[in-house]
């Protein structure tokens, strides 16, 4: 199986970037066609097409559009998440660089379907490239008369906002994003059971629709094409259509974005990555930094899909997936894993804010070689407190590399902590140390 | 053991001033880019974000206690609100006032494994200071950041607008050299284009 490019065909053509250019390959079909349609029959389109959410939970799309307000009383929002913060993750960003009418015409697809007044485009800080695509085919759209007023047809409005974010990892949790969006620190808020859904009370108390970019630029395919030719992709597994995009990183030849039918092995994503560098095949990080890692055994067995990747017990994700060979020190990589849960835990409830620094802790002493028998047992104890427990899903998204390296590398641990050192003594393996922890490598 | 990255001794903050003794240093330019955005959001309120970018532009790339006491009285707001949402975040720049250039090094998952930490350790030694702290002729100042999602060119670091990456010990050399040589401050322009894309052309 090779690529299937539905979102990334034309990312080399920077024409493409361009009003012009995306309407010279058959872009704004879509939109032409949803606003002939009832917003009814954009969703069930939607339905059709099976898409799930890219942003890392997989929440089937047409669920949420249809959950909205259907009598409409007051404004409708709409958001994007484009704060791509998640280790190992990186199309969002190429997305919004090089295809940014994807993202802007799925998103006034999606304002048709669910009513929405005004849409916000909320974007990691540190994306200014990206952001300036997007304001740039933002203004585009806006001079064509495909934004702002009358765009959904004679006295239908939608505007469509740049928001930038400013440096949080949390801010990609949407309720923590809405929150940020109100101008307020970037703490989630209390869900569902407690308090409705944002479909009926999201940003600003309004009815709010809130997806990942990629889920947005799913949207234009499906319209254009129609549901049921979107769902012929990925038909091999259980409940996963389409094509998902996966940015491998790590010690492969060709690190980069790769969009792959559902259904294919995460074998033949390593082969179109250029395969293993500097060593064989050690382990795989399959969804970005929270899902559980495997071993290459798995790694050769696993098939890319929602249900599928759990029978080697692990995620999708985000897609971010990250490829370690034999020189990587498990304990050390999962050191740094915590670490950055540590920086990025909002504070806000107490078995994540105290349960990822004790983490840390138990790693810094760890690695320092001052590990003590009862450590992994102790680690595995806090992360049982976090996981589940946790007022929103970074607790769990802590835990989970944790536990899936302790499962998987379970000796790897017992080795360092006996010996104070790593099992895997190479050059390659000291060169990613900190400095501080050279020594102790010797 | 870890110095958490954003948590340390330098994370102090200023006094405020007192009320009658803050300045409103904001530019003509900047005024009337936070009128815009004040048409952009249902509440005034949400203006906060773009307003403390626009602030830490006006401010030379450092949000002082008089950067955010101006910013609480554009917005009609407290000094302790704008105060407890520009900490939140890491990228404005309260805990420490910033030289011309920042420096952010990932050292994040990726580029942990591809050897960002030598990086790290030839920038410090390189510049004679540490994680949040400036060069004393107030030209550098150097971060250990978080995955900047551009993984695929890891080793990453972000100066201003710019992602540099994969990088070497060698291009750090070139990279100083040019920054030095550069007249604008990069930490400035940065918060500059961040308030631009906010706006429709760029607020012209
Ligand atoms: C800690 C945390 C970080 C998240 N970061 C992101 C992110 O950077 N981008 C994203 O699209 N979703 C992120 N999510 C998932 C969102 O909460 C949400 O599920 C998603 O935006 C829904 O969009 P989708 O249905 O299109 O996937 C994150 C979730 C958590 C718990
Ligand atoms: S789980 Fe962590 S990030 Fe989420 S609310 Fe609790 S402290 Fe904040
Ligand atoms: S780990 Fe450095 S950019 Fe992702």
């Amino acid at each position: 199986m090779a690529e299937h490019k539905l979102l990334l065909e034309h990312t080399d053509d920077p024409m493409f970037r361009t009003l012009a250019g995306y309407k010279a390959k058959g872009g704004y079909k879509g939109l032409e066609r949803a606003l002939k349609m009832e917003r009814q029959a954009v969703i069930d389109e939607v339905k059709a097409s099976g898409l799930r959410g890219r942003g890392g939970a997989g929440f089937p799309t047409w669920i949420k559009w249809n959950g909205i307000v259907k009598d409409k009383v007051g404004p409708h929002y709409l958001i994007c998440n484009a704060d791509e913060g998640e280790p190992g993750t990186f199309k969002d960003k190429e997305l919004m660089e090089n295809t940014p009418f994807l993202l802007i015409e799925g998103m006034t697809i999606a304002a048709h379907a669910v009513q929405a007044d005004a849409g916000y485009v909320y974007i990691r800080g540190e994306f200014i490239d990206s952001a300036i695509a997007i304001r740039n085919a933002i203004d585009e759209a806006y001079d064509a008369g495909l934004l702002g007023k009358d765009s959904l047809g004679k006295g239908t409005n939608f505007d469509l906002y740049v928001h930038m974010g400013a440096g949080s990892y949390e801010c990609g949790e949407e309720s923590a994003l809405m929150s940020s969006l109100m101008g307020e620190r970037g703490m989630p808020r209390l869900k569902f059971p407690h308090v409705p859904l944002p479909t009926v009370r999201g940003v600003w108390d309004k009815p709010t629709i809130i997806n990942n970019v990629e889920t947005y630029a799913c949207a234009p395919y499906i319209l254009d094409k129609g549901g049921e030719a979107y769902a012929k992709f990925g038909a091999s597994t259980k409940n996963s259509r389409g094509t998902k995009i996966f940015s491998v990183s790590g010690h492969v030849n060709k690190p980069a974005n790769y969009e792959i039918e559902f259904g294919t092995s995460l074998a033949e994503l390593l082969e179109l990555a250029g395969g293993m560098k500097g060593g064989a095949l050690k382990a795989c990080v399959p969804g970005g930094s929270s899902v559980p890692m495997i071993n290459a055994e798995d790694t050769m067995k696993a098939i890319l899909g929602y249900e599928e990747m759990s029978d080697v017990k692990s995620m999708v994700g985000s897609g971010g997936c990250m490829f370690l060979n034999e020189h990587t020190c498990i304990v050390t990589f999962i050191w740094r894993t915590a670490k950055f849960y540590a920086n990025e835990s909002c504070g806000k409830c107490t078995p994540c804010r105290e349960g990822t620094k004790w983490l840390l802790n138990t790693l810094d002493r760890i690695v320092a070689g001052g590990g003590k028998a009862g450590d992994v047992e102790l680690m595995l104890d806090i992360c049982s407190q976090i996981d589940g427990r946790s007022f929103c899903g970074l607790g769990d998204a802590a835990a989970w590399p944790v536990q899936g390296a302790i499962r998987v590398f379970r000796e790897e641990f017992d080795y360092y902590i006996e010996h104070g050192r790593s099992i895997v003594q190479s050059e390659a393996s000291k060169f990613m140390l900190p400095g501080e922890m050279l020594t102790v490598a010797k | 053991m870890s110095e958490l990255l954003q948590i340390g001794s330098h994370n102090q903050r200023p006094n405020p001033p007192k009320p009658d003794e803050v300045e409103m240093k904001f530019s003509a330019i900047g005024v009337s880019e936070l009128e815009i955005l004040k048409c952009q959001y249902p509440e005034i309120k949400a203006c906060i974000l773009p307003a403390l970018w626009i602030a830490q532009r006006e401010y030379g790339g450092t949000l002082s206690g008089n950067a955010i006491a101006e910013v609480a009285i554009r917005l009609n707001r407290s000094y302790a609100e704008i105060e407890g949402v520009a900490t939140f975040y890491s990228m404005y720049n309260t805990h420490h006032a910033v030289g011309k250039h920042k420096i952010e090094v990932c050292t994040c998952l990726t580029c942990y494994v591809e050897g960002s930490y030598r990086i790290w350790d030839y920038l410090k030694s390189k510049l004679g200071v540490g994680h949040g702290k400036t060069t004393s002729d107030g030209m550098f100042t150097l971060e250990e950041v978080e995955c900047l999602d551009a993984c695929d060119r890891a080793p990453v670091l972000q100066v201003g607008d710019q992602y540099i990456g994969p990088v070497s010990e060698s291009d750090i050399d070139h990279l100083l050299e040019k920054l030095r040589a550069t007249k604008e401050s990069t930490a400035v322009q940065m918060a500059d284009a961040i308030v631009k894309v906010h706006l429709r052309n760029g607020g012209r």
